[in-house]
């Protein structure tokens, strides 16, 4: 860079790069985590016929809204006979199929096999059919559950968003039961409830919560057992044992409470199989039972990756009739976890659910007769078929029609059996053709010839499942392969911005720190001790990134940072100090400055014992709400008083005094007293009363209109003439910075939880602390200022109780104030909550520029009056605007290319993709912090020097 | 302000200097000293670091700190001005201050606070104090032109002010870097405060004295060119 950057070229330059960051990160971000593409609707009655015939539905369905008629309607279309009238699903949370059915063709180990007799001997007697039932990542249960009943593999993303609406909205097999009538009870985990509401005619839910309660979590499951067998009102009944999974999180596998629990669950299979299905007393229908699992679980018993012994989930059919005599062949079955979507839409008659990937488990047929075990594969069929139309355009199905192969002819089509060849699509369209053709030819031969029937029935009986497995791989696939031309076009545009960024940010560095002098290299001049640092630190936390126990402990990371930057402070302080000036009072307050950083970093990093594997131990928020919310409630309203306290003493400390800071300065102690009188009346009932939603809904108003009041009115207001341009600035930007500060933490006063007001009031402690110490000459370089207060930012983002784990967001403040569910609003407020120390940092950066350019006023650019405001700007506003944006384009770039590397890491979807999308909320927090200041800082030069030019003229005329 | 710092020369000091060998050999001395710390506690009480770490530290300082200021006072600034003894009691002041401020920079920095965790700590701080402070405190007492010229200016003049400033600044850096390995989920018993930052503050001290050492045999060489 051979001539010294002018203010618009690096605006230009940083805004393009900006750009480019966004469009590199949307690519990425929509190439990484694919969403889905889903069919909308619930299957109807279309789904019984050919998908390339016209799908309005039939004529008289408007009018079939009774389910018993639908019921019919279904049954007559499908021409299935279905042989069950009721079912219970057992779901076993946690259970590894291994313990039942063993692993390798092996049998289970003899603990397991000895803790479940009667299971073991269903298996044995061929009553029961096993099978290894493959889940898919993320092995959490709620996602699984969705899966067995929706029969789709959900994205990252819907499990990331989906944690304020939980209801299933797709279509799904509880739905479509509800749709042709059916009465459901569902006793246990009480995630049922939460994805299917007012589906059940009884429940009884119990919490996942406490997780060290083993027992009495089963026994609230168990206790309703014996009425629910003996009534006969309900068509499915749904039990959800957590015992287990809960004794696998206490103590692993090989727990010792593990024997038990697996001979409590066999027990209850016992009774089951004994009352509801071989007791014909009642007459209560034929009832199938299936026990499934929706994940299993690691040594150490945790899950939610994707190892083998996580995804190993247990799906055991009993009563199915079909006749599998040997123990091997019971057990040894593989199946995806899908599958069980559409075989219990098959055998109980109902539409597959529309955006199932699953395929009807073979061997659950056996008992029907032929030509129901093709229909029931030919529904299958075209319902992956629909699924796949979607995907691929309609061009590619040639010579397809409606009825084509009704009666096996079928015109532009030949009939002849190819092999496929060709590219994944293409192929399986022939497979579906082939399939279809060897149908429609056993159909026509079906009543003349015995003999060859037989062979025709198996080769279309093959066809069918080869072409189910080929598509359900691949309409799987769909859902988890990454697009690598999306994804290298959004990490290189991001490199590339990246590079831009710190190119704009070394050209001003350099002309900043090197202008008088004309050094050609940078070699010779050596980074002091703090740039290093600042350097060193941005290295450390990349290189970081790559390990999945240093993402779940982060908060280490910023706060040995942040206080080692402090101790360096210290350091550079005690070189500088002087013993011929003895103790002057300059030097002891920024003794006192740092130590109270020092001090109140300490505080903070002790407020919230954050990260994942060591939350157990104490901190001061336990330790407070252990004594009692008293304290909390004095702590609260300390903390909001001395926050106006300072608050308003920054605001005056300019000398400022006009009627708009008093007008401000009131409207601020207003706004302390209302979020009082909120956290005295409302907070404890946590209530959703009118009164208090009318105060909070004032608050907003308030400080949103001081906020913006102070920084559109106050440049107008100061008008001194003693002082210099650059001063009056200052002062303007000091007061609005201060504004802004007062104003985001009295509105973290409101929203954060009470035990939080006093890591605000700690950060609010460290803003002054670091201002007091940057305006009091701490030789230290402007840039390297700015970076530490980025740093101090995201110490204190973990220090108030968030972590890299989606779980620590805060809820329930979302919804402070807001009278109807609103999910922009709420989403906003989430994102105020999550990033309130980030942003207030950034803000304070506002602040920061004008305490500088009150300090620096007499020295260096006033000495050119003439100097342009784009030059001004440039240099005042470049590097609070710069660093930031670097700092997080290099941290945003890296992690990007770290979750590249570690696509196929084992907690892939557990650790490194919701780190992912704080990184990118970050970044989305440092845009907007940077805008506000950016446009504040030039809004206020703008109006001085509008008002400085008025005055000189009117001067001169 | 500048100005006057600058004005301010070293002052030339008054003690007993002391050779490359010679400091060798007091390395030496304290290394032996550490490594017996080491061997009694292994031998004579059966536990170590990891076991009964506020033990193990409350030994190895009882060990090491009569040896450091045994030696160190040898070295102190105006030998007849300054008894031996006086400069043994100053030490001991020394060594309860030092103690003060690594505890302050270790709990600044995150170390636990807890009324488990605290003999620990403080262990920790004498044995840091032992490495870091002791020696300074034997040597230049209450002078603090001296401590603020080595320590904070980092302008040390002569062999014994080398011994002073690099093994200290390398058990704290040894430390700071130690500290490292405790966020990980590895499980191990050594990653628990304040183990894993005693090894490195160990491990940092020994690196010191090498790089004192070496610094001291280079200077020398390099001296003796000049004169030349």
């Amino acid at each position: 860079m051979t001539t010294a950057m002018t203010c618009t070229r690096l605006t230009i330059f940083t805004v393009a790069g900006i750009f480019l960051q966004i469009l590199g990160l949307s690519f990425f971000v929509f190439g990484f985590f694919p969403v889905k593409p889903t069919l909308s609707g619930v299957s109807g009655s279309e789904s019984y016929r050919d998908p390339f015939c016209d799908s309005s539905p039939i004529s008289n369905e408007s009018d079939l809204h009774h389910p018993e008629k639908l019921k019919l309607l279904y049954q007559e279309l499908s021409g299935i006979s279905s042989k069950y009238d009721r079912l219970i699903l057992m779901v076993i949370d946690g259970l590894p199929a291994e313990f039942v059915l063993g692993k390798d063709g092996k049998p289970p180990w003899k603990v397991w096999k000895e803790s479940m007799p009667y299971t073991q001997s269903l298996l044995a007697n061929g009553d029961a059919i096993g099978y290894h039932a493959k889940a898919a990542p993320p092995t959490v249960t709620m996602p699984r559950l969705k899966a067995m009943v929706s029969g789709a593999i959900g994205g990252f993303l819907d499990v990331a968003f989906n944690f304020n609406t939980q209801a299933l909205l797709d279509d799904n097999l509880l739905g479509q039961f509800f749709r042709i009538g059916w009465k459901m009870v569902m006793l246990g985990d009480e995630t049922w409830l939460k994805l299917f509401p007012g589906l059940f005619m009884r429940h009884d839910g119990v919490s996942s919560f406490f997780v060290k309660d083993t027992v009495q979590v089963d026994r609230n499951v168990s206790r309703h057992l014996p009425d629910e067998l003996n009534s006969d009102d309900w068509n499915l009944l749904i039990l959800h044992y957590l015992g287990l999974d809960h004794v696998g999180h206490t103590g692993g596998r090989n727990s010792p409470l593990m024997p038990a629990k697996l001979k409590e669950m066999d027990d209850i299979v016992r009774t089951m199989h004994l009352r509801a299905m071989m007791d014909r007393s009642h007459d209560q229908g034929q009832t199938l039972l299936i026990i499934v699992s929706d994940h299993g679980m690691t040594e150490n018993g945790n899950h939610g990756g994707s190892s083998y012994e996580e995804t190993d989930s247990l799906m055991l059919f009993i009563g199915l009739n079909s006749n599998i005599s040997d123990y091997a062949s019971a057990t040894n079955n593989v199946a995806f976890q899908v599958d069980l979507a559409p075989t219990l839409a098959l055998l109980f008659g109902v539409p597959i659910p529309k955006n199932n990937v699953g395929v009807l488990v073979p061997g659950t047929l056996s008992s029907l007769r032929d030509f129901e075990q093709l229909r029931a594969l030919e529904l299958n069929s075209w319902q992956l078929l629909r699924l796949m139309q979607a995907q691929i355009q309609s061009s590619s199905f040639p010579g397809f029609s409606c009825n084509c192969f009704l009666d096996g002819t079928c015109e532009g089509i030949d009939l002849d059996i190819s092999e496929c060849s060709g590219d994944k699509e293409k192929q399986l369209i022939c497979l579906f053709r082939n399939a279809a053709v060897l149908h429609g030819i056993w159909k026509s031969k079906k009543s003349t010839e015995s003999s060859s029937a037989m062979e025709d029935f198996s080769r279309a009986l093959d066809a069918y499942n080869t072409f189910l497995k080929t598509a359900s791989e691949w309409l799987a696939s769909k859902t988890t392969e990454k697009p690598v031309l999306l994804l290298g076009l959004g990490v290189s545009a991001m490199l590339i911005s990246c590079f831009i960024c710190a190119t704009v940010f070394l050209s001003l560095f350099k002309e900043v720190y090197h202008e008088p002098k004309d050094q050609v290299c940078s070699l010779s001049y050596l980074l002091n001790l703090e740039e290093m640092f600042i350097f060193a630190l941005l290295l450390i936390l990349v290189i970081s990134m790559g390990s999945s126990s240093m993402v779940e402990e982060e908060h280490y990371i910023w706060h040995f940072m942040v206080s080692t930057f402090y101790l360096l402070l210290l350091f550079k302080t005690a070189k500088s100090f002087n013993f011929s000036e003895g103790m002057n009072i300059l030097r002891d307050f920024k003794f006192g400055s740092i130590f109270s950083l020092l001090i109140s970093g300490r505080l903070l990093r002790g407020w919230h014992q954050g990260g994942v594997n060591w939350t157990y131990l104490p901190d001061i928020s336990k330790w407070l709400q252990q004594v009692g919310s008293g304290y909390v409630k004095w702590i609260q309203l300390i903390s909001n008083f001395l926050v106006i306290v300072l608050g308003l003493y920054t605001l005056f400390r300019t000398g400022l005094n006009r009627k708009s800071v008093r007008i401000l300065a009131f409207g601020f102690s207003a706004c302390g007293f209302l979020i009082l009188l909120h956290a005295g009346r409302y907070q404890d009932e946590m209530s959703t009363d009118f009164g208090a939603t009318v105060t909070v809904k004032v608050i907003y108003y308030l400080l949103s209109i001081s906020a913006i009041g102070a920084s559109l009115v106050l440049p107008w207001s100061a008008l001194n003439k003693d002082k210099s341009f650059l001063a009056e600035v200052g002062d303007c930007l000091y007061s609005i910075g201060s504004a802004y500060i007062l104003c985001w933490c009295l509105l973290q006063l409101l929203l954060q939880q009470p035990i939080n007001s006093g890591p605000i009031l700690l950060l609010f402690l460290q803003i002054l602390a670091i201002l007091c110490l940057s305006s009091n000459d701490l030789q230290v370089n402007e840039w390297v200022e700015i970076a530490a207060l980025y740093y101090m930012g995201m110490a204190g983002h973990f220090a108030l109780g968030n972590s890299n784990t989606l779980a620590t967001i805060d809820v329930a403040g979302a919804f402070i104030g807001i009278s109807s569910h609103s999910t922009i609003l709420s989403g906003i407020l989430m994102f105020m909550i999550t990033y309130a120390s980030p942003m207030l940092f950034l803000l304070s950066l506002v602040m920061y520029i004008g305490a500088k350019l009150r300090n620096h006023s007499h020295s260096t650019i006033s000495t050119h009056p003439e100097t342009s405001l784009g030059q001004i700007l440039k240099l005042k506003l470049g590097f609070p605007c710069l660093v930031p944006l670097c700092i997080n384009s290099i941290l945003l770039t890296a992690y990007t290319v770290v979750l590249l590397l570690m696509r196929n890491h084992l907690f892939v979807w557990s650790v490194f993709s919701p780190k992912y999308l704080y990184v990118c909320a970050t970044t989305l927090c440092t845009y907007i912090g940077v805008c506000i200041v950016a446009a504040t800082v030039t809004y206020t030069f703008s109006v001085t020097t509008f008002l400085r030019s008025n005055r000189t003229r009117h001067n001169n005329s | 302000m500048k100005e006057a710092k600058k004005k301010k020369k070293p002052e030339t000091s008054i003690g007993v200097s002391i050779s490359a060998l010679g400091a060798f050999s007091v390395y030496l001395i304290t290394g032996l000293f550490l490594a017996v710390g080491f061997w009694v506690i292994r031998n004579i009480y059966f536990v170590d670091l990891i076991s009964d770490p506020s033990l193990t530290l409350r030994l190895l300082w009882i060990i090491e700190f009569p040896i450091v200021v045994v030696i160190y006072s040898l070295f102190r600034r105006n030998p007849e001005k300054c008894s031996y003894f006086r400069a043994v009691g100053r030490s001991i002041v020394g060594l309860i201050s030092g103690a003060l401020i690594n505890a302050f920079g270790a709990v600044s920095l995150g170390a636990p606070i807890g009324m488990q965790s605290l003999p620990k700590t403080i262990h920790w701080s004498f044995l840091m104090s032992v490495f870091t402070v002791v020696p300074a405190s034997a040597v230049f007492g209450a002078s603090w032109t001296d401590w603020h010229r080595v320590f904070a200016s980092l302008k040390p003049t002569g062999n014994v002010e080398y011994m002073i400033l690099i093994p200290a600044y390398g058990a704290i850096i040894g430390g700071w870097f130690g500290a490292w390995p405790m966020p990980l989920d590895w499980e191990r018993p050594w990653q628990e405060w304040p183990i894993c930052v005693c090894y490195g503050a160990i491990g940092g001290y020994i690196v010191g004295q090498m790089v004192s050492l070496s610094l001291m045999i280079l200077l020398r060489k390099h001296k003796i060119l000049k004169l030349a």
